[in-house]
């Protein structure tokens, strides 16, 4: 690397982008970056499909023990307590 | 970058961080930039596909590779958009080729770093380089002013490093050649600057 072709190459001054633009883009690919790992980590997740199924299982469970419940408090208020 | 401190933010964006994104935008963007604007010769070319570069990253951080080099992956992800640029430039010039024939104005432009260049040497480099073709001013951006290796460069550009070695020794001549040539007619070229040895 001491050669002086590749001495000038090297110090070449470098260039820089429109601030504006370079900001805009950052502040874009930041955003995008978060969206799609949020994306990710959802549907990593129980589906919604699972979810609602497991709500509706967990419904019907209370509500027979409910209904049982209720079936045999009145049959011991009709026949009474042995 | 070390290369740990590198590991740790690609597990970091494959996680989706974005603070490890603007890690690696600050560490690359004016390297990434300064690479596009010279092969392309032109800032609002050079801006659209560092543009797209960084896009590229974010659509596939989740499916980088736990090693990946994000410097060769960068670079080579900015060349061939450039390349595919390149191609779809081909096709509008071949279609247009004949309204060319017809325009009044000569459509040959210095490159921005041209009409910057401080100093008369300079500006003569830049013009040399900007008038290579394009395949060996990559390798001698890559190599002499983006500083990569040659095995990294290869990488980049998708050949052996030998047939990268090849190319950069004759992309070297052909710098010198023009610098020699171009001083004859005016500043001297800098001492010794003949065909140099490949690094």
């Amino acid at each position: 690397m001491s050669d002086p072709l590749t001495r000038l190459l090297a110090e070449l001054p470098v260039a820089e982008p429109d601030p504006a633009r370079a900001e805009r883009t950052r502040m874009g690919c930041r955003a995008l970056l978060a969206q799609r790992a949020a994306r990710a980590s959802a549907s990593r997740g129980p589906s919604s499909g699972r979810r609602t199924v497991q709500v509706w299982q967990l419904l019907i469970a209370v509500l027979g023990v409910a209904y049982l419940t209720e079936v045999i408090v009145q049959a011991l208020s009709v026949y009474g307590t042995p | 970058m070390e290369r740990d401190t590198e590991l740790a933010l690609v597990e970091r964006l494959r996680r989706g961080d974005p603070n490890a994104f603007d890690d690696v935008y600050a560490a690359f963007n004016t390297r990434l930039f300064t690479f596009l604007v010279r092969l392309s010769r032109r800032r609002d070319v050079a801006e659209d596909l560092l543009e797209e570069t960084w896009l590229r990253l974010v659509k596939h951080a989740q499916r980088l590779g736990a090693d990946t080099r994000l410097g060769p992956w960068l670079f080579t992800v900015a060349r061939n958009l450039h390349v595919s640029y390149l191609r779809s430039r081909m096709l509008e010039d071949s279609a247009a080729s004949s309204l060319i024939a017809l325009w009044p104005f000569s459509l040959e432009r210095s490159s921005p770093f041209e009409a910057a260049a401080a100093s008369e040497l300079e500006r003569r480099i830049e013009r040399a380089l900007a008038a290579m073709p394009a395949a060996s001013r990559e390798v001698l951006l890559l190599v002499a002013v983006a500083g990569m290796d040659h095995s990294d460069a290869a990488d980049v550009c998708g050949i052996t490093p030998e047939a990268l070695r090849q190319r950069l020794h004759r992309a070297r001549e052909t710098l010198s050649k023009v610098l020699e040539r171009d001083a004859e007619g005016g500043v001297p070229a800098p001492g010794g600057m003949r065909s140099c040895p490949i690094r």
